[in-house]
């Protein structure tokens, strides 16, 4: 039994909140009428922000002659069919002028949103929170919306939106540290941290240290941490932060957490409490699983008011239920309430192409992304259709090496038709040879996705997610 | 030598601590066992053995697999106390490591940014220190004692450790492309029924051929070959890639 000293007794002040109640209603009411329902530790996500602050002229002189090449780049990229630009448009700005990135930063308010899996989705959750919140003034917000999430992305998207004084940036795990130190965000969510791309980062340990050392020299500068009780590597890479908010998320997946990222001793499970939750802790240091402050239980958001609340969403997954309550904390941070915030991320259905249908030609898809073994494990159970395409490639986006094929549970397909496709389509064969899946194997993406009477669910790498996209229009 | 198994008879499986070392599909190398033997009528068993369990006496294969340096640690302190490895190779069975399992079935490796000397299990006369730039990519190896293309060994290796071979261990295989134990040529070593090697991948779904040696040597009997064609053009796949990132 976990001993929990701050648990409350969430039995007093439940509420059911009706979807109906929660704001869907068109009509938008006023910002001082919102702000007068605050709790009282928010901060107002009402006042704009003083002016952003005017740096010395040759300064913004270098950045906008960087921002006008990257944006000339990028509408070369786009003619040339190669895509948004948004890549090569940040790269330009950062190569010309390095600083851009810290310049484009200053003077915002910032909520970052990292993790190995649903920083995408959560991003879209907590912009669509903030634009719910803000009515008609959805130009004060920035949204790095199609994931383009390391430094060039960042600085793209932010270039593109230089009065927007709310910035709601979706980024990559190695460039936490970065913005942390240049942009001082207000917020910072840590969804989950799991294996993934180890041929590009080696150790998750050493990655979780990052977080943690640029969040101990941030001290009170720092964000305000809103963190996934159930991972110990996020546990304890938060712990240096100056004020945690703890989201215990009903994480299912534990096969990266053995050994305690602290002292090294082993991680040991505890019995399941009255509510049929476990918890962990560690067995040689106090590291253990801190009392969320936002709970998640089965489709439901228990706030730290006690107040339960039905997210109603329009994407699926249980795990988008744990990705809704950390953008729920994090938009309460932000000053937004919660029942507006969730009418906002009802509005999310596709985030960046995931959970997108699309035509290809007579086939209808169903998009689903999946890049490491925890994220095929949240995306196997959403596939239903009697056939299933699966798509696998390993350029540097997806991570070289494909050993990560064995950590997933393709058994679970067993009794459907399986087309494995992509560049890697004979190692995902091999897989289901000894899995004992009947397969077919259609390297070519288009070719795979043909001839379809009823609909497939797509479950995809990232980098052939990204071309099923533009295949699909979606 | 072991006693060789009979058709049909029951051949045990043993995954070592996958929370500890199974980052890159290690546990892979177990389901293509499994299957192998199921293809060819045996009754194959899995005992999955995590840290406080004691290793089973009743084992043919003992796998170890890749990963962190805190892990290594704790997984050679759990193994030593166990004592069940060193039973196992006692009595002939197959020790199979892989990677970071390699490195601790050696005399010694170092962890850590200060390069800390911890002592293996001494499974194999190998020593590993950290090496001037980490080995990651397709390596291809040829396996020495074996012909044609089933001497061929693909996978995929990712290590910062590098490993110098005793008097007493053979290498496995003499590399072709990637770096393979030190750079020096050489790639794994074998001392009897011990095997280690860097390649995961898992190696053991590239390469049939050293996974039906290691059942070979488990069963103390000969296997006849299981030819899948989905095998014979990963392989081909796979050659073919390693073959290309050499130029």
């Amino acid at each position: 039994m976990l001993d929990r000293p701050d648990q409350r007794d969430r039995t007093v002040t439940v509420r059911e909140i009706s979807p109906n109640s929660t704001g869907r209603t068109p009509t938008r009411r006023s910002l001082p009428g919102r702000m007068a329902r605050m709790p009282p530790t928010s901060t107002d996500l009402l006042p704009t922000a003083a002016p952003r602050p005017r740096s010395p002229a040759g300064s913004r002189a270098r950045l906008a002659a960087a921002t006008a090449a990257g944006r000339l780049a990028a509408i070369a990229s786009r003619a040339a069919g190669r895509g948004s630009g948004t890549a090569i448009r940040g790269q330009v700005m950062l190569t010309l002028d390095p600083a851009a990135l810290a310049k484009l930063l200053a003077g915002r308010r910032i909520a970052m949103v990292s993790g190995t899996n649903g920083k995408t989705t959560t991003t879209h959750f907590l912009a669509a929170a903030v634009r719910e919140a803000l009515g008609p003034d959805t130009d004060r917000l920035v949204h790095n919306a199609d994931g383009a999430n390391l430094h060039g992305g960042i600085a793209s998207a932010l270039s593109k939106h230089p009065k927007a004084d709310l910035a709601m940036l979706e980024t990559d795990e190695r460039v936490v540290a970065d913005v942390v130190r240049l942009g001082r965000p207000e917020v910072l969510v840590l969804l989950n941290f799991s294996r993934d791309q180890l041929d590009r980062h080696h150790e998750i340990t050493a990655l979780g240290r990052r977080w943690r050392d640029a969040l101990a020299e941030a001290g009170d500068d720092g964000p305000v941490v809103v963190a996934n009780a159930d991972e110990p590597l996020i546990v304890w890479a938060a712990r240096t932060a100056k004020r945690v908010v703890w989201v215990n998320t009903a994480g299912t997946w534990v096969q990266d957490a053995s050994l305690c990222p602290s002292c090294g001793a082993v991680l040991v499970r505890r019995q399941p409490d009255e509510t049929g939750r476990s918890s962990w802790a560690c067995s040689g240091c106090d590291l253990a699983q801190p009392t969320g402050d936002y709970t998640v239980i089965g489709a439901t958001i228990t706030d730290p008011d006690g107040r339960v609340w039905s997210p109603d969403l329009n994407v699926p997954g249980s795990f988008n239920v744990s990705n809704a309550a950390c953008a729920l904390a994090a938009a309460a941070l932000l000053g937004v309430p919660a029942d507006v915030a969730l009418a906002g991320m009802r509005r999310v259905t596709s985030p960046a192409g995931r959970f997108a249908t699309a035509r290809f030609g007579d086939t209808t898809a169903r998009l689903l992304l999946a890049k490491n073994p925890a994220g095929w494990a949240e995306a196997l159970p959403l596939a239903t259709t009697p056939t299933v395409v699966l798509a696998i490639d390993s350029a540097a986006a997806d991570g070289r090496d494909v050993s990560w094929l064995w950590d997933v549970d393709y058994e679970q397909l067993a009794g459907r038709t399986v087309v494995a496709t992509g560049p890697r389509a004979q190692d995902l064969a091999v897989r289901l040879l000894y899995a004992g899946v009947d397969h077919r194997c259609v390297p070519d993406l288009a070719a795979a996705l043909a001839g379809h009477p009823e609909p497939v669910d797509v479950i995809a790498t990232y980098t052939p997610f990204q071309r099923l996209r533009k295949m699909g229009g979606v | 030598m072991v006693d060789p198994v009979g058709d049909g008879g029951r051949v045990e499986i043993v995954l070592i601590y996958q929370s500890l070392l199974g980052i890159y599909g290690d546990r892979g190398n177990a389901s293509v066992l499994m299957k192998r033997l199921e293809w060819r009528g045996f009754s194959p068993v899995l005992s999955v053995v995590e840290p406080g369990d004691a290793l089973p006496d009743s084992g043919h294969v003992y796998l170890l697999g890749g990963g962190e340096d805190a892990a290594q640690i704790t997984a050679v302190r759990e193994l030593t106390a166990d004592g069940g490895l060193h039973r196992a190779r006692d009595r002939g069975a197959v020790v199979f490591a892989v990677c970071a399992g390699y490195q601790i079935a050696g005399n010694s490796f170092t962890v850590g940014d200060r390069d800390e000397v911890i002592t293996g299990l001494g499974l194999l006369d190998v020593t590993t220190t950290r090496g001037p730039v980490r080995a990651v990519g397709e390596i291809l190896s040829r396996w020495r004692g074996h012909q044609g293309d089933e001497a061929l060994i693909t996978g995929f290796e990712n290590h910062g450790g590098y490993t110098v071979l005793g008097p007493s261990a053979e290498p496995l295989a003499d590399v072709e492309v990637g770096v393979g134990n030190c750079n020096d040529g050489t790639e794994g070593a074998v001392n009897g029924t011990v095997i280690g090697t860097y390649p995961h991948g898992p190696v053991l779904v590239r390469n049939p051929a050293l996974a039906d040696h290691v059942l070979e040597l488990a069963l103390g009997r000969e296997l006849d070959p299981l030819p899948r064609p989905e095998l014979t053009e990963l392989r081909r796949q796979r050659l073919a890639a390693a073959r290309r990132a050499a130029h």
